[in-house]
């Protein structure tokens, strides 16, 4: 299948909700080390929140994504839910008019969905969060135009960064306080993505 | 830890629930009810003054809704940011056709949602200006004073902007109240034990039972060290200080805040205050309205923060004006 559709997203969003029941914890136990052990709880709302807006019935992609948006928005205003929120207006917005996209426009899509990501929160490349993920998938992925060269080059790029980061400091938000601290462990939304990522490409 | 809840993700609609029960001046509104607002409503023609945040810090936020102080308050889950409909139904609610403050602490989640709030309602014709709370001295140098995080401190700015909108000012004029108001303010806290969010499986922190952690934040971010404890006018001690060196009180005038954490008592609070007093007195500061007492939590957290509010003649003016609501009252 060369186009992501409504039922791709849908698909996405469905495994997804099944991986956070073993991703809940794992996320709650990385946000314990950084923050207030609650990440995983709050992305298994968002997300069931998600899979109960339905986006296989829309009538377009781009209402799929404005709907996950509007999903998320309502799910919660925590900051890494908030990002996830701006994202997909991001992807509502550059899919305009269109039932399906390439695998090949995944990746301007990401690009784009990051690029807003920092405008609203502040954040940069290199800060050890979510967006430095989104960033490797996005280059990843580029010019891919097959679901399985995509899956298989996401999930490869999420180790990658995983791994990078690791070892570093984060540098901003509520993390950034724990300087050394930080060091040697998983940034709680960049530890999600990866995961949400591997899950849905299975 | 044990908590008295029916079930996690019940914790805060019940909260407001009982709240709103309990006080009548308050009422829940909002598409999903996660507005707090006055039960008399705005009054037409008063500059809005909203504010938000995560729950699991009353009386702060929804507590301080109320004549004199703040109009509408949008309150999110449990240390997380309201979302994006809540900011929009709180600035909505408080608009009485001159504007809307945002007055609210400097975190990621609330400043994201608001801000998006804020530009979607410009569409609607409503004007509205922010003024971030930042006073929390540990959470960054004074270099670097806009990125640090709102804590107990807010209280001050919602009682100067709300006392100078019930005075009739304009907006820019409420505005600037506000921001004077969180620049005369610097708070410090310590932290003697950990606090739990209902839907996590363990406390945010751990703390030995002899330690005491300097400067720790409102959702156990990290302080500037960690030590045994010490006795209760060596904590103090060293809090003032670091709170006199970070700001000249140049008015020779303060008003002071001892705050609870939530499982401080209040006994503890007093020895505290004894001890701050004491030594301001010795620094030739003159003391004005001190509170002491719980005003802004975090949940059940042990310990206690100090906030330092200089005042000049205009500030004064304001911090003695009429306001009443639930959890603060000047006659």
């Amino acid at each position: 299948m060369t186009a992501i559709t409504t039922q791709h997203i849908a698909g996405a969003v469905s495994g997804a909700k099944a991986a956070m029941g073993d991703l809940e914890q794992v996320l709650n136990e990385a946000d314990s080390k950084l923050g207030d052990g609650d990440t995983g709880s709050m992305l298994a709302r968002l997300i069931d929140r998600l899979a109960d807006a339905d986006p296989a019935v829309e009538p377009s992609i781009s209402d799929a994504f404005s709907k996950l948006a509007r999903a998320a928005m309502g799910a919660t205003g925590s900051s890494l839910g908030t990002l996830f929120a701006t994202g997909l207006m991001t992807a509502s917005r550059m899919t305009k008019g269109k039932d399906s996209i390439a695998w090949s426009e995944l990746a301007p899509l990401l690009s784009a969905s990051r690029d807003a990501m920092m405008a609203r929160g502040g954040a940069k490349l290199g800060d050890k969060t979510v967006l430095d993920a989104i960033h490797e998938v996005a280059t990843a992925v580029e010019g891919l135009n097959d679901q399985a060269s995509v899956a298989q080059s996401a999930k490869q790029a999420g180790q990658i960064v995983l791994e990078r980061f690791f070892n570093e400091s984060c540098k901003v938000g509520r993390a950034r306080m724990f300087m050394e601290r930080s060091i040697g462990t998983h940034d709680p939304g960049m530890l999600a993505f990866v995961r949400l990522v591997d899950a849905v490409a299975g | 830890m044990k908590k008295l809840l029916n079930a996690p993700t019940a914790y805060v609609d019940e909260v407001l629930d009982g709240l709103t029960l309990a006080h009548p001046s308050l009422v829940r509104d909002g598409t999903a009810g996660r507005v707090i607002r006055r039960a008399s409503g705005i009054k037409p023609g008063k500059v809005g003054v909203a504010s938000g945040g995560g729950s699991g810090h009353l009386p702060l936020f929804t507590g301080y809704v109320g004549k004199g102080l703040i109009d509408t308050c949008a309150i999110g889950n449990v240390f997380e940011g309201p979302n994006i409909d809540s900011c929009m139904d709180a600035i909505r609610l408080a608009n009485g056709g001159r504007g809307v403050l945002r007055l609210y602490g400097n975190y990621g989640g609330d400043r994201m949602n608001f801000d998006m709030a804020g530009e979607f309602l410009e569409e609607e014709g409503i004007r509205t200006t922010t003024v971030l709370g930042i006073d929390d001295i540990a959470s960054g140098t004074l270099d670097e004073r806009q990125k640090r995080r709102g804590v107990a401190g807010l209280i001050y700015a919602y009682k100067a902007a709300g006392a100078k909108a019930e005075e009739g000012a304009d907006l820019d004029e409420v505005t600037r109240i506000g921001r004077k108001a969180v620049e005369a303010t610097r708070t410090i806290g310590v932290a003697l034990a950990p606090c739990q969010v209902p839907t996590a499986d363990r406390p945010t922190f751990s703390l030995a039972e002899d330690e005491i952690e300097m400067g720790m934040g409102i959702h156990g971010e990290p302080g500037i060290w960690r030590d045994k404890l010490k006795p209760a006018d060596a904590v103090v001690d060293e809090m003032l200080d670091r709170l006199l060196a970070d700001q000249a009180i140049t008015t020779g005038r303060v008003s002071i805040l001892v705050n609870g954490l939530g499982a401080t008592p209040l006994e503890e609070l007093f020895i505290l205050y004894r001890r701050a007093a004491e030594r301001l007195r010795r620094e030739r500061i003159e003391i004005v309205q001190p509170l002491v007492g719980n005003y802004v939590t975090s949940m059940e957290m042990a310990g206690a923060s100090i906030s330092l509010h200089a005042i000049d003649d205009e500030l004064a003016t304001l911090l003695a004006a009429p306001a009443d609501c639930p959890f603060w009252r000047v006659a």
